[in-house]
């Protein structure tokens, strides 16, 4: 049925075109709006205060000087929210997130008080008059610790509803892991004792941080008869359910409107600052907002640090004949997403390998820090910085090439997945082979000499997509022919609008900068399922194309129904008229997309069908070694990927440098700095992040077309896809260079420094 | 960030009177580029004195025979682009190309860089290497100069800061890189012999302020100034390693001053 419409839909001059960003102008001449810079008549500001401690026991909050801050409307902890919301927890896998502090506090920077105040300034005055007192109890942070510690961040589990698989949690006492999700392939016992070769390593990965632009805002207006939030959010659909499920509440009754973003990466997905902000609105009765400051931000969410144990047996052919992963994903003091994490990424972390007998444990695990989310990746280069280091270290301890040894044991389309689904459209050796000719692998290379040395490195890797998830469109054609486009997409910055436009163009055989795309408005745009995980080009971009087919029909139909002759080119303003006698009525029209998707089996994490498509992405870099500093300069960074077919080619390029570069930050210096679950470096001052001096030498971002056989025209999702491989492209590289295996990111110059003091026998002392 | 007050005196007498150096919340600025202390919430004035609209005079480069004097609210941006500083002290050109960002050199000054006396800032070490001299004029109306740098992180007295500055024609190199700035001056054209005749190296950022290194036989300077460097962890590496970085930056500022190419081996 998908096959035959998506033939319906002609192919003519909307896609493959480079049409420049629509929103771009009223960007760069500050027309654009967002929800933190927006101002609501009669409007009220929050501002929070925050444990200083990473778990305790709240003994007392003495809020009574900040209430006597002239200006100061009311001063709030989760005794008044409990007034106004019964339940005041929130969260999508796991209803564990108390809106303020409840009784307890479990990590540094976690909302204990807010005051709400006339302005910014006065709040923030008066948060500093706010005092607690905690009884401190002891703190887990490292999410090794945490899985057999016996310091419990929750007393018991509190899963969501809306996770079947996580039913059976509910209730669960004495325990950190909030997920834990297996996949047994084969027996990977057997096979791994009776391998050749056997290798194990472990790599780990640090605590960053998404740093979108635009910090997280939220403004909630709440009126007895229904609420409006304006909200800074990739996942409008989500903050409706959920705010309609803390008031117990119909979701029609709850409006969610979303402006621009000024970037998400993954940080403003589900929800964030809207239950706080809806309890305040409720308690002030007025509109309330919440924005938070860069530093902030540092609290709110985070990238998952991660603990990757791999073990790979390996036969005299050099083929992997066994692997088992064991992934310990932190998680911080709040589920969020991080239960979907440890269980999405944990069905590739085998990597893009046709292994026979595989084992896979990927746990989710609650520790005492900021809590962990998605970032641009949703866990994949976690574990693509895993077996791809370990992969080179294999192939470098056999002295076998580290292509043919991946040519020997890539999977390849007709083959199972280590799931099970038979890979189809998975251009794994194609983005290889690319990644190969440009950095010209087979001619020689030019190691340096003196103090610089030179290496080179390369990595691939596999994803699937979040499955199953809905999108709905609407297409609404006005009685003069001009077309509204309804989707609850959010353009963050990586040209969704755009594209979307450009389908419905395509179909309607229209330019797609006369589309309109409606401001995302949940009275008005339907359900999506959350802009994330690289799936809107796909499911989105499906909805679009069938909501914008039926449209078509629509107006084929009128034409008939009119008794125009086959053929006839009356326009689409004249056929209203003739229609309604005047310029009116409207042609509504909508599409639905769900991918087909089987369940894994819970013992063995096999399935027939996980995902409706493949990310595939390749690195290469060149790296010059500083060896009396460490210091690392990329001389070149090859970023390839499977792109399916480009609907709109130069979007697909600034997504794949956005993301190599977003990446290259993690894999190189981005780090929150903790101590004792304070973060000493929680500012732009102290986080750095890429600055024009730290991008590679050269860069090419480069696509292999490979259409994409259930996609919309072919294409599919790569907003994410270039960040899998920076890591440990640029980690062989620094190997391959000075002969130092880095198992921990970042690669900053003081690790490589303290590697080669290690190699030489002559280690740094320890700080 | 809570409400405070702005003044903008029209002249430098009046920024004077407008300050008391016994209030730390009264301050004064130039380019304002500090303030992101305010928006960190880490400094709260209730009063700021803008120095933007004091007299011209204390603005601009003038080139004489022995060097320059530079007037404390030049923007690095016009010292950056001054053909007379590219000419007496190339070093300072070559700085402030990688100094911030052209936003924050736009408005940045001269007299504020000195006196934030911030150990990460790049243009107090290489002033301090070039043997600049500064004078300042104090509330009593007195002026004189204040010889040395920084007096470390972030404690400047509230005092009106440097007003000109005086730098000899020489050229240096400056390395910095990872939390570290090294700054090494050299005076070469010693025809005869190619002999070094003085050095000044002055280190910062590591270090808890700029740090003028006072080693001087060659062969050790790296070592004997790794000893007398007081160094400071930060997110940007540890004390052991800031050490190994100044021992090999010194080398490095003395290796590529005596050969005159400002180059190096490494990344620098």
């Amino acid at each position: 049925m998908l096959e035959k419409l998506h033939t319906t839909a002609k192919v003519g001059s909307q896609i493959g075109r480079s049409l420049p960003r629509t929103e771009s102008r009223d960007k760069v001449t500050g027309r654009a709006e967002y929800v933190h810079t927006m101002r609501l008549p009669g409007m009220l500001v929050a501002k929070l205060f925050r444990s200083t401690v990473a778990h305790g026991r709240i003994k007392s909050i003495d809020t009574s000087a900040a209430k006597r801050v002239p200006g100061v409307f009311h001063v709030v902890t989760i005794d008044d929210v409990r007034k106004v919301m019964p339940d005041a927890y929130y969260g999508p896998a796991f209803h564990d997130q108390p809106i303020l502090a409840d009784g307890k506090v479990r990590f540094v920077g976690e909302p204990v008080a807010a005051v709400i105040a006339v302005d910014p300034h006065v709040a923030e005055e008066a948060v500093q008059l706010i005092t607690a007192e905690y009884a401190e109890l002891p703190a887990v942070f490292d999410e090794v610790e945490a899985l057999t510690s016996n310091v419990y961040v929750h007393d018991e589990l509190r899963p969501a509803a809306a996770f079947a698989d996580l039913k059976h949690l509910k209730g669960i006492k004495n325990t950190n892991v909030a997920l834990n999700y297996r996949l047994r392939r084969g027996a990977f016992d057997t096979a791994y004792a009776k391998a050749a070769h056997k290798f194990e390593h472990e790599f780990r990965t640090q605590k960053a941080l998404h740093l979108s632009f635009e910090p997280h805002a939220t403004i909630a207006d709440y009126k007895d008869t229904g609420v409006t939030l304006y909200t800074g959010s990739q996942g409008p659909s989500f903050v409706r359910t959920e705010i309609a499920r803390l008031l117990g509440w119909p979701e029609n009754k709850v409006r969610v409107k979303v402006p621009y973003l000024g970037g998400g990466f993954g940080s403003k997905l589900y929800i964030k600052l809207e239950a706080l902000a809806l309890a305040l609105s409720m308690i002030a009765r007025n509109p309330v907002k919440v924005a938070l400051t860069m530093d902030e931000m540092f609290y709110q969410i985070t990238k998952h640090p991660c603990t990757f144990r791999i073990k790979s047996g390996v036969d005299e052919d050099g083929r992997i004949v066994a692997r088992k992963c064991e992934v310990l994903w932190n998680g911080g003091a709040y589920a969020d997403i991080g239960p979907r994490v440890a269980q999405k990424a944990g069905l590739t972390a085998a990597g893009p390998y046709d292994i026979d007998n595989v084992s896979i444990d990927s746990f989710a695990v609650y520790t005492n820090v900021t809590p962990a989310g998605a970032l641009r990746g949703f866990g994949v280069p976690q574990l693509t910085w895993a077996y791809e280091s370990h992969t080179d270290m294999i192939s470098r301890a056999l002295k076998l090439d580290p292509v043919e040894f991946r040519r020997k044991n890539l999977m390849r389309d007709g083959g199972q997945h280590t799931t099970g689904q038979v890979l189809k459209d998975a251009a794994i050796e194609k983005v290889m082979d690319l990644v190969l000719a440009r950095m010209d692998w087979a001619q020689p290379f030019d190691r340096g000499t003196g103090v610089v040395r030179r290496g080179r490195g390369f990595a691939i890797a596999i994803k699937a997509v979040t499955t199953p998830t809905t999108s709905v469109a609407i297409v609404n054609i006005s009685a003069d022919g001009s077309i509204t486009l309804s989707c609850s997409t959010i353009d963050m910055g990586q040209g969704s609008n755009t594209v979307m436009a450009q389908i419905v163009g395509e179909v309607l055989d229209i330019p797609a900068e006369t589309v309109r795309i409606a401001q995302c408005d949940t009275d008005v745009t339907p359900y999506d399922m959350g802009t994330l995980g690289s799936r809107s080009t796909f499911h989105m971009g499906h909805a679009v194309r069938l909501a914008a087919d039926e449209a078509r029909q629509k107006l084929d139909q009128l034409r008939r129904d009119l008794g125009e002759p086959k053929g006839s080119n009356i326009s689409i303003s004249d056929l209203f008229k003739k229609r309604y006698g005047m310029q009116a009525g409207n042609i509504i029209a909508s599409g639905v997309y769900k991918p087909d998707y089987v369940s894994p089996d819970p013992e063995t994490g096999l399935s027939a069908n996980v995902t409706p498509f493949w990310m595939i992405s390749g690195v290469g870099a060149e790296v010059g070694v500083d060896t009396e500093t460490g210091h690392v300069r990329i001389d070149r960074l090859i970023n390839v990927i499977d792109c399916g077919k480009a609907i709109n080619p130069k979007l697909v390029e600034t997504q794949i440098s956005g993301a190599a570069l977003m990446h290259l930050g993690f894999t190189m210096f981005e780090k929150m700095h903790l101590d004792g679950g304070q973060i000493t470096n929680a500012s732009l001052a102290d986080y750095k992040i890429p600055g024009i001096r730290d991008l590679p030498l050269m860069m090419e971002n480069l696509t292999v077309e490979n259409i994409q056989h259930n996609g919309p025209f072919g294409a599919k999702g790569v907003g994410e896809v270039a960040t899998f491989c920076v890591s440990p492209a640029i980690a062989n590289a620094i190997d391959d260079a000075v002969g130092v295996r880095l198992m921990e990111l970042p690669l900053n110059p003081e690790a490589v420094y303290r590697a080669l003091r290690a190699k030489a026998g002559r280690p740094l002392e320890v700080a | 960030m809570i409400p405070f007050e702005l003044a903008e005196p029209r002249s430098l007498a009046e920024a004077i009177r407008l300050l008391d150096p016994d209030d730390g919340t009264v301050r004064r600025i130039a380019g304002g580029t500090a303030l992101l202390m305010m928006k960190a919430g880490v400094f709260w004035p209730a009063k700021l004195v803008s120095l933007r609209k004091i007299e011209n005079e204390y603005a601009g480069i003038t080139a004489r025979t022995d060097g320059l004097t530079i007037g404390a609210m030049t923007t690095l941006a016009d010292l950056e682009r001054s053909a007379d500083v590219r000419r007496y002290a190339p070093i300072i050109t070559r700085t402030l190309l990688t100094l911030s960002n052209v936003r924050v050199r736009n408005v940045a000054t001269v007299g504020g860089a000195l006196a934030h006396g911030d150990p990460h800032m790049d243009l107090p070490p290489v002033l301090m290497a070039l043997g600049a001299s500064v004078a300042s004029i104090s509330p009593d109306g007195k002026r004189g100069p204040i010889v040395g740098g920084a007096r470390g992180h972030l404690h400047v007295s509230g005092v009106p800061r440097p007003l000109r500055r005086h730098v000899h024609r020489r050229d240096q190199l400056v390395l910095g890189q990872d939390g570290l700035v090294i700054s090494g001056e050299q005076v070469f054209h010693q025809k005869e012999t190619d002999a070094v005749k003085s050095a000044r190296i002055v280190a910062s950022a590591a270090t808890e302020k700029a740090t003028r290194l006072n080693a001087a036989l060659l062969r050790r300077t790296a070592d004997a100034s790794v000893e007398e460097a007081e160094f400071v962890a930060d997110a940007r590496g540890s004390v052991p390693y800031k050490r190994e970085l100044m021992r090999v930056y010194v080398e490095r500022a003395v290796h590529a001053a005596c050969t005159k190419t400002g180059r190096t081996d490494g990344h620098a």
